[in-house]
């Protein structure tokens, strides 16, 4: 390596806005907190994991990470910028999901398409597409706890350069909702105020109606860290309804899945040890500890004609360019390599797709098929590496 | 006023119970630690017995774990290679207190600088922050910055025995007695867990002896790459001088060279380190930088570092440069090992870890390397440390981190086995493992800190 090869740190470090964040003091359960007491202490845990994402996706957009103008405008805690590490991950964990995404919206351009994002808290995915594919016909859905989808619509509200995204046609000036509203429905952008956990009913009849889901045109779901903090069989009671009710056969459907693997080695451990301490807890994380069991759960959920995995670290490896990499490397100082590895290994997306009867021709596979899944996942082989 | 005898030990007691000294003690202790430090060469000459320790980062419970498990200060003789601030959140005290430690016991503590000691570094990772927050000001930020300046580049351990003589210490539950080689035997290296039991015990030479065995078990051994054959050179490391004949008939093993991270293109020798002007900030780059941040790695040569600054080594890299010094090991720190400590290239170097469950997320175990004495072996004295407690007991090489861990093992041995005699034969090797101290054991406030995640 030339000695002008090497990084000047001093460019390198950027310009510091305050530390790390820590110390978070919500959240914490009491021990002698009643049953119930202690679920809806959860779900309140829960419902607040969403200002952590949004935090980290500002920290992310304010060092260079992702280009997302609209991050901020989410964003009501004052935002601390991450540890490098942190901004590392969130900018795989987000390119990662976009790239499934465009090669999603970018096959067969011409057709209506559907996005579905289970607990999209303040996601500002629909947003972006809609400026990177202004002609495409996309409806877009997100599903979140009331409390949630009430402060996206009032953020909504507030910033025209969100209210005027809302619809296809002349927008709406300035956006009309009811001040207690918690639901928002255009023919593009549905914002559905609901507990995923009632849409567990097995009589698909019954199930809560959620406006404007096309049950007719291929649709991606998406779990960004939010399946996971339900129980297993919740979870797959809800993705039966989906892919019974909602979106049923022969309509092509696909779940992408962002979450953490390996809760058994010492790292994984730790991770669920000190997620307890703010009531958090990850129970699909025990029942799909690996790439493997997630593949299989994918399989086994419906989406039988593709599933993949791969860990984030895999992913920075593959999925991102050479080009790319030096430029996010460069960003800023990471000195955390050995750290970071395990963090990103402990974290995976998982993709699987259902086409409709179109045995190899079909939308999903088409459109991910030449996006590298990591081989093995098997329990112990995250370790190999080192 | 001026910090010395009294106010010394009661800015010591003070720090040990993790409350920070005022700002004027600080820059009193900082002009006398710089005082100190002046005088010591580039690389600081350390004469066994010693406890060689890797990162702290500002993790002051356990660097109180670590005392407890390797000895006090002055009773025992350490040498801390750097990283003792960032990340961690008690980062002011940690490094106080061996400032402190080293100003009342210059001749028992060693400190030397690690990457994060540096003006640039500290305001991303931590330290400037926390000393903001604790003082209002950036001041003693800006006093510790000037000690780090001074700090010594390396240090070289001369006269550490060649085999270990056993600690009488009982068996931890997991260990099979049978893997125990006779206590007569020459001991090359011996695991301890926190509670003093003997979890792993391996013989030079003999078929049970693999000090690989010690490291990380998934990593692969080194490759083919040739050791240089020659008989050793007699003469005192480092130097071109020659013997610097030393007693005992057992101590044929070389010096140890310890540095935060590892080796520099640019530096061939030690003599070369001497040569470096080192009082001041860490450089982009340069030879200061490498041996502050270069890794080793699985590489044939020299490769560029991911970290953005010092290089990747290969092993032949370091066999060659340990031969030529007349070194049996290098030490160093710098980056993570879940299992507190792993044996590279043969054993030609040892990266050594003391922050357990490192920023309170990683789930490792920390490690401290014991080298003893020459031909007495005083240095090994059965510690006893008053309560056990601290976790420890019970724990396994390998099983901690995760499964896959123990079937490395065996795998490792005939690799290596079969590799060339080294020109030297290593020091004896204790290893002392810890886990992180319970957060609220002593009396200190019980904040845990929480973690980051993705959610
Ligand atoms: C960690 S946030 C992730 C937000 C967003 N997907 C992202 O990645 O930025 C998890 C979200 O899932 C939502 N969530 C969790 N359980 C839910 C449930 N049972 N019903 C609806 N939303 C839920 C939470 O309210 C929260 O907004």
């Amino acid at each position: 390596m030339a000695a002008q090869e090497i990084p000047n740190l001093r460019t390198l470090l950027g310009n510091r806005r305050g530390g790390p964040s820590r110390g978070r003091e919500r959240g914490r359960g009491f021990p002698g907190a009643s049953h119930e007491g202690n679920g809806a202490l959860k779900d309140n845990a829960v419902r607040n994991t969403d200002q952590d994402a949004a935090s980290s996706r500002v920290s992310c957009v304010e060092l260079g990470y992702l280009n997302d103008s609209y991050a901020k405008l989410f964003a009501t805690q004052p935002v601390t910028r991450r540890l490098p590490l942190l901004n590392r991950g969130t900018y795989v964990r987000t390119s990662a999901i976009d790239l499934l995404v465009d090669q999603f919206l970018t096959t067969s351009p011409e057709s209506p398409k559907q996005i579905i994002s289970l607990g999209a808290g303040t996601d500002t995915r629909y947003f972006r597409l809609r400026d990177k594919y202004p002609n495409s016909q996309l409806i877009y859905h997100e599903i979140d706890f009331p409390t949630n989808t009430a402060a996206k619509l009032s953020s909504l509200q507030r910033h025209p350069q969100l209210y005027t995204k809302l619809t296809s046609n002349s927008p709406p000036n300035p956006l009309s909702v009811a001040p207690s509203a918690t639901t928002y429905h255009s023919a593009t952008y549905n914002l559905h105020a609901c507990d995923l956990r009632t849409l567990t009913t097995s009589d698909a009849a019954s199930a809560a109606p959620l406006p404007n889901v096309d049950p007719s045109i291929p649709t991606l779901l998406l779990s960004e860290m939010c399946l996971v903090y339900l129980q297993p069989s919740t979870v797959s009671a809800i993705l039966l309804t989906f892919l019974q009710k909602y979106i049923p056969p022969p309509t092509p459907v696909a779940l992408v899945l962002y979450e953490p693997i390996l809760p058994q080695d010492a790292f994984g451990r730790t991770m669920i040890s000190n997620l307890s301490t703010r009531n958090i807890s990850l129970p699909t994380l025990n029942a799909y500890p690996t790439l493997s069991t997630q593949r299989q759960r994918m399989k086994s959920e419906g989406f039988m004609d593709g599933f993949k995995a791969a860990d984030t670290d895999f992913i920075w490896r593959q999925w991102v360019s050479e080009d790319e990499k030096e430029r996010v490397a460069g960003l800023e100082m990471l000195d955390e390599l050995e750290e970071l590895e395990l963090l990103l290994k402990h974290y995976c997306i998982v993709w699987g797709w259902r086409d409709g009867g179109l045995e190899g021709d079909g939308l999903f596979t088409k459109a991910w098929q030449n996006v590298g899944e990591q081989e093995g996942g098997e329990p112990g082989d995250g370790l190999k590496a080192g | 006023m001026s910090i010395g005898g009294s106010d010394l030990d009661k800015a010591i007691a003070q720090l040990r119970a993790c409350r920070p000294i005022p700002e004027n003690q600080v820059r009193e202790l900082c002009y006398k630690a710089r005082e100190l430090l002046i005088e010591e060469g580039n690389v600081v000459g350390v004469d066994a017995p010693v406890t060689i320790c890797g990162d702290i980062h500002g993790q002051f419970h356990d660097l109180m774990e670590l005392f407890r498990v390797g000895g006090d200060v002055p009773d025992t003789n350490y040498l801390f290679m750097g990283d003792f601030v960032d990340r961690g959140f008690y980062s002011l005290e940690s490094f106080l207190l061996l400032l402190c430690l080293k100003v009342r016991y210059p001749d028992r503590i060693t400190l030397i600088r690690g990457n994060h000691e540096s003006r640039q570094i500290t305001t991303v990772y931590g330290f400037y922050d926390e000393c903001l927050r604790k003082y209002g000001s950036a001041n003693v930020w800006r006093y510790c910055c000037e000690v780090f300046d001074y700090l010594a580049l390396g240090a070289l351990v001369t006269g550490a025995a060649t085999s270990l003589s056993p600690t009488d210490g009982p068996l931890a539950d997991t260990t099979n007695a049978d893997s125990i080689p006779d206590p007569d035997a020459d001991i090359e290296i011996e695991t301890l867990n926190a509670n003093g039991e003997i979890m792993y015990r391996y013989a030079r030479n003999s078929d049970s002896q693999s000090s690989s065995a010690a490291s990380q078990p998934n990593s692969t051994p080194a490759s083919s790459s040739p050791i240089a054959p020659t008989p050793s050179r007699v003469g005192a490391a480092g130097t071109g001088a020659t013997s610097s004949a030393n007693g005992s008939s057992r101590n044929d093993t070389g010096a140890i060279l310890c540095v935060h991270g590892g080796l520099s293109p640019l530096i061939d020798t030690i003599d070369k380190i001497r040569l470096l002007d080192r009082k001041q900030e860490v450089p982009h780059e340069g030879a200061m930088c490498d041996l502050l941040w270069s890794d080793p790695d699985e590489i044939d040569g020299w490769g560029l570092s991911p970290r953005g600054a010092g290089f990747l080594f290969g092993a032949d890299i370091v066999k060659c440069f340990n031969h030529k010094n007349d070194l049996s090991l290098i030490a160093r720190a710098h980056q993570l090992v879940m299992e507190g400590f792993k044996e590279m290239f043969d054993s030609t170097i040892v990266t050594v870890w003391s922050a357990p469950n490192y920023c309170y997320r990683c789930g490792n175990v920390a490690a401290i390397l014991e080298l003893g004495e020459d031909g007495s072996n005083a240095g090994f004295v059965r510690r006893s440390n008053g309560d056990a407690g601290g976790g420890g007991g019970g724990w396994v090489l390998g099983s901690n981190v995760g499964n896959g861990g123990g079937g490395g093992l065996n795998r490792r041995l005939s690799s290596v086995l079969g590799e060339q005699q080294r020109a030297r034969e290593g020091p004896g090797r204790r290893y002392r493992v810890f886990e992180a101290a319970p957060q609220d054991s002593r009396g200190m406030p019980a904040k845990k800190p929480v973690a980051d995640y993705f959610l």
